[in-house]
């Protein structure tokens, strides 16, 4: 008789263990969620390398140096990745409202930067497999040429990248909270002005002090300089050392990851106070 | 013919309705130096990139002149994306966001009027973009070209025709967009996209694979732009040192009759193809049909 009654034993899940089952359910839904609508993949994998390959052919146009086009490339590839981090983490928290879901997020027992960082790796490994076409459109279609490099270099360069990108796409996940249809607009108005300060297109020392500027706060300017590096070499006209660069992007990545908690523990209470959680369109 | 007047006067004030309430719409979300900023900073942060990518390369002997030509276009391609592609977004809104498309149709305004009127805001911010890119092309870049050498005439048939088919096409797009549902979101946003890279906004399309060129020669933007090149930036998008180029071939009357037969194919396209979309939203059940939020 006493056993009928008895529950098995459970582990409470708590502390990291939660943070990780969290973030590993997240990015679950993230990435098949991406596979299940067909019309995304389309858009996400096939519409940033349309102007990707507009600009590539303006090089060609003016008769430009093929190390041109392949430094073209390489920024195009990462539009990719800025379009993830600008609509699927920064404006993903504005969705999740329109959509009434934010609200069971907060009552969640998890962290919400558990959640946020199941998005990023969810995002992130979504789409890296989408900026293969870009890739393969470098290689294939326009063949480029890289200069001989170590792929541990690369591997280690765009790690520090996609850290410090999702990080700050993490922060502003959480500065969109506050945001009602602005958040739509601001992201919208992420898009090109940051290609241009990012020097996506055109080598960064072309930009001058603002490039500087640009190095020291926008993550992705510092990432597609310092991948151009490692692939191109000096055709890459790079505008810091490479290593210099790699600290500075590692640097990047702890202090937004530090934001994003700091600014969404506020901005939660905030948003709560002021009953913007469950407001739509406003 | 007083009825005929009278309609014309009633699809007027209909019109003239729906930009005001256009005006409404794109402008009270944020206040006017957000708005100003946002709808200026895309297009300029477009036309710099530009600027910084000839910069880079032009100590390679990259030809000033070609540029110029790429500039102007890139600055008149904002009636594309605003416009054109903003039409569009008015069914996705009103239908998605807002949820009033069903009530738009069952007001007295008429659907094609209300578009009308609607793109008519459109039209002035594009206006406005296409103004200050070219003003800031022309002080702080030094995209400049000789006004002796414009070609008025020609520039202005060309301005006609370029915006005639950018409204038509809106419609054929709004119309797509009825019939579309979740998928119109992407439809419009790859419809920009494309239209950049198909349209030799920025390089000749000789440059473009073979097959290609053909639809690009079939879209009416194609030839505008080409027209702009030439009639206002004073050269054509191949540059002297190609001088082989898929449109060196043309003359520029052929250019202008390609561009003015492109317009009206695109114009009776557009009307039937509006109505005949239409229909088939209304079949599928589509004008209220919400499916994002």
């Amino acid at each position: 008789m006493s056993g009928m009654g008895a529950s098995p034993a459970r582990t409470r899940n708590t502390g990291p263990r939660l943070f990780l089952q969290a973030m590993a359910a997240r990015a679950y839904v993230r990435i098949m969620g991406s596979l299940r609508e067909p019309t995304w993949i389309v858009s996400d994998a096939v519409f940033p390398n349309l102007g990707m390959c507009a600009f590539v052919l303006l090089y060609r146009a003016l008769d430009a140096p093929r190390s041109y086009e392949a430094l073209a490339l390489v920024g195009g590839v990462l539009t990719t990745y800025w379009i993830n981090v600008v609509w699927g983490m920064g404006a993903q928290l504005y969705w999740e409202k329109q959509s009434g879901q934010l609200q069971l997020y907060f009552a969640a027992p998890c962290s919400r930067m558990a959640i946020l960082s199941g998005m990023a790796v969810g995002g992130l490994a979504a789409t890296m497999l989408r900026s293969l076409v870009g890739v393969a459109l470098a290689v294939w279609v326009f063949r480029i040429e890289v200069a001989p490099f170590s792929p541990w270099a690369l591997a280690g360069v765009f790690v520090l990248t996609m850290v410090a990108l999702y990080a700050m796409g993490m922060m502003l996940a959480s500065l969109f909270l506050l945001y009602g249809r602005e958040a739509w607009h601001t992201a919208n108005a992420l898009q090109e002005p940051v290609y241009f300060l990012s020097g996506l297109y055109f080598p960064i020392r072309s930009l001058g002090a603002l490039g500087v500027v640009a190095a020291g706060v926008l993550p992705l300017t510092l990432g597609t300089d310092a991948i151009r590096q490692v692939l191109l070499g000096p055709a890459a006209r790079g505008l810091l050392p490479l290593p210099l660069e790699a600290l500075a992007l590692a640097g990047f990545g702890v202090v937004f990851l530090w934001l994003a908690s700091l600014s969404l523990a506020h901005l939660e209470t905030l948003a709560k106070r002021e009953g913007r959680l469950t407001q739509r369109w406003q | 013919m007083a009825m005929t007047l009278g309609a014309l006067r009633a699809s007027i004030v209909r019109a003239r309705t729906a930009a005001w309430l256009g005006w409404q719409v794109e402008a009270n979300w944020a206040d006017p130096v957000l708005f100003a900023i946002y709808v200026l900073a895309r297009p300029l942060a477009t036309a710099l990139i530009l600027a910084l990518m000839f910069r880079a390369v032009s100590g390679h002997g990259a030809d000033a002149g070609v540029f110029v030509g790429f500039y102007v276009a890139n600055a008149f391609h904002a009636y594309v994306n605003t416009v054109l592609v903003g039409m569009g977004w008015v069914v996705f809104e009103e239908r998605e966001e807002y949820e009033t498309l069903k009530y738009v149709y069952a007001s007295p305004v008429g659907m094609f009027t209300y578009l009308a009127g609607r793109s008519l805001v459109k039209f002035a911010l594009a206006t406005v973009s296409v103004l200050v890119t070219l003003a800031v092309g022309w002080w702080l870049l030094g995209v400049r070209w000789d006004w002796a050498a414009v070609q008025w005439l020609p520039l202005a048939a060309s301005l006609t025709a370029g915006l005639a088919s950018t409204l038509f096409f809106g419609f054929l797009l709004a119309g797509w967009s009825l019939v579309l549902a979740r998928a119109a979101m992407v439809a419009l946003e790859g419809t920009a996209l494309a239209s950049y890279l198909l349209c030799g906004v920025i390089f000749p399309v000789d440059l473009l694979p073979r097959p290609l060129q053909a639809v690009s020669l079939s879209l009416p933007f194609t030839w505008w732009y080409e027209a702009l090149r030439r009639f206002l930036a004073g050269q054509g998008g191949d540059s002297a040192a190609r001088g082989s180029g898929l449109m060196h071939g043309f003359t520029d009357s052929q250019v202008l009759l390609g561009l003015g037969a492109m317009t009206i194919v695109f114009a009776l396209l557009a009307r039937w193809g509006y109505f005949a979309f239409e229909r088939r939203a209304r079949a599928l059940g589509r004008l209220d049909q919400t499916t994002l939020f």
